[in-house]
């Protein structure tokens, strides 16, 4: 009788660890790819990309809104400066959410860009004059 | 009573073989993940073909308003101050010598509707990209990405113009790996 428990045993633990080995592996993989996709490098990069863009794009007099949650989210602690920087005279856009980093993309349209933050929205906002 | 120990033996053991081959199969599966996501993530965003087409719609814009050819065009002035007429500035960021060479390239070539003959042209930034508007070097991520577009318009004396764009943009080192 005792031995036919320490066999159940024996099978109830190695199954458990067995079960806990893979959920640690897969939330390991799973970890990574959330990380990889929502780093703030990425985000950086798109952002800028998709700023520079929407200028281009845009003729005078035009109000942009941004919805930069997500990056409002990525922000590293510590860092307090603009997350968008524009740089009229050179023509440029600048994302940054770290203090060591950031992500530079030019525009063409030579027109006097603003940007405003909306943080509590999550938004930033760009006047195109 | 020895056969039965023997097979509960040998059930242990295969268990054993089947977990490490497990494990095996997922390592290969999180490899396999890994690897694509940073090859998919590592890329950049490649913006160019939007960048080369907004340029060339910004450049008709400012050639035609609602399918008539804006006045001033075909001025001297305004085509010796293109860029300045039209607000477009080829500035870009200094990165890996960009400001040596510049990053876009647009050509606008004007010609008779009627005749097809060509009558001028409005060429800015950099000529070296041109190449890379023909068929051969089209689809190709390390290369320049070149759109072209041709529209019709009117002047106000009913003059039809056939009007041919070209717009290029490099950019290759933020675009593409």
């Amino acid at each position: 009788m005792t031995i036919k428990n320490k066999k159940r045993a024996d099978i109830l633990v190695e199954n458990i660890i067995f079960i806990v080995l893979n959920l640690i592996f897969l939330s390991i993989l799973v970890f990574f790819i959330f990380s990889k996709t929502s780093s703030a490098a990425v985000l950086e990069e798109a952002y800028a990309k998709q700023i520079a863009l929407m200028i281009d794009s845009a003729k005078p007099g035009t109000r942009l809104i941004l919805n930069m949650e997500d990056a409002f989210n990525e922000v590293a602690a510590g860092f307090a400066g603009d997350i968008v920087s524009i740089d009229n005279d050179n023509n440029l856009v600048t994302v940054k959410l770290r203090e060591k980093g950031g992500y530079t993309y030019s525009f063409f349209n030579d027109l006097k860009i603003s940007a405003v933050s909306g943080k509590e929205k999550g938004e930033y906002v760009f006047f195109i004059e | 009573m020895i056969k039965n120990t023997e097979n509960i033996a040998d059930k242990k053991g295969a268990e054993k073989i089947i977990s490490i081959y497990w494990f095996f199969i997922l390592f290969i599966v999180a490899g396999g993940v890994i690897y694509m996501v940073i090859l998919f993530y590592g890329e950049p965003y490649d913006v160019r073909e939007i960048e080369a087409n907004l340029l060339v719609n910004s450049i008709a814009d400012c050639i035609s308003e609602a399918g008539f050819l804006r006045e001033q065009v075909l001025n001297k002035e305004f085509r010796d101050n293109f860029l300045e007429v039209c607000r477009i500035n080829f500035n870009v960021e200094d990165f890996q010598e960009w400001k040596n060479e510049e990053q876009y390239y647009l050509h606008a070539s004007f010609y008779n509707f009627d005749t097809e003959s060509f009558i001028f042209d409005i060429s800015e930034g950099n000529i070296n990209l041109e190449e890379f508007c023909k068929e051969q070097y089209k689809g190709q991520k390390n290369n320049p990405v070149c759109i072209s577009r041709s529209f019709y318009s009117l002047d106000k004396q009913g003059g039809k113009y056939k009007i041919n764009i070209i717009g290029a943009v490099r950019k290759t080192e933020k675009n593409a790996r």
